[in-house]
């Protein structure tokens, strides 16, 4: 019953003050060369080499933090609990939940047949954070809605 | 599902903040049971019967449309 895999409250702001930035600072595209490094790969595919299992590549890292910031950060801001977290929330979360995997993939299904080639590696770059950022739109419209228009009566 | 909440929220003469607030669940669960848009669990429905000191088939109705 008290089970639900959720984070606590005060985690949702810490969520979005870690996702804001790192959102910006992708989207600015800068790679400072301080951060070149050689770092260890599970899998290889070089442009004009072998595919191999494990090694070692040159590598800016930026993106890589930023990518695991963005993921953990949009993780904390979906699932931490709402201030007042009940079961009707918990309904609403649910039903958020159903509604952004379908949306992702319609739009995925509609990507996979209209874009091609080079362009589609933009598809699969934006879907790994897109399901999450669905599911944070629609729940927090959902809760937004509810806070508003649930008229108060004596 | 029909339910009676309003009206045993006009007896006992409390407001939809008080409700939610011995229910233990925000305002707007309150509000959206009392409009019929919410069915609530068993256990919160157990909570209401005892606030309101009825038993649940006192607040709580199955219409036909329930066995859909």
């Amino acid at each position: 019953m008290k089970l639900n895999y959720l984070f606590p409250n005060k985690y949702k702001k810490v969520g979005w003050l870690i996702l804001i930035p790192s959102v910006i600072t992708l989207i600015l595209e800068f790679e400072p060369n301080s951060l070149d490094f050689n770092v260890p790969a599970i899998f290889i595919d070089e442009l004009f080499g072998d595919k191999h299992f494990f090694g070692i590549v040159k590598n800016n890292i930026l993106n890589e933090i930023l990518g695991a910031l963005i993921l953990l950060s949009s993780l904390l801001v979906a699932f931490s609990k709402e201030e007042s977290e009940d079961e009707y929330i918990s309904k609403i979360r649910l039903e958020s939940l159903v509604w952004a995997v379908y949306f992702n993939y319609a739009v995925l299904l509609i990507s996979f047949l209209f874009i091609f080639d080079f362009a589609f590696l933009w598809v699969m770059l934006f879907n790994m954070f897109t399901i999450l950022l669905f599911f944070i739109i629609r729940f927090n419209w959902q809760i937004y809605k509810l806070k508003k228009f649930a008229h108060y009566e004596k | 599902m029909k339910n009676s909440i309003k009206v045993e929220r006009a007896k006992k003469n409390i407001t939809q903040a008080d409700l939610a607030i011995l229910a233990k669940v925000s305002r707007q669960t309150i509000n959206a049971m009392e409009l019929g848009k919410y069915v609530p669990s068993t256990v919160l429905s157990l909570r209401l019967a005892q606030i309101f000191e009825v038993e649940v088939s006192q607040i709580f109705a199955l219409e036909e449309s329930d066995w859909d």
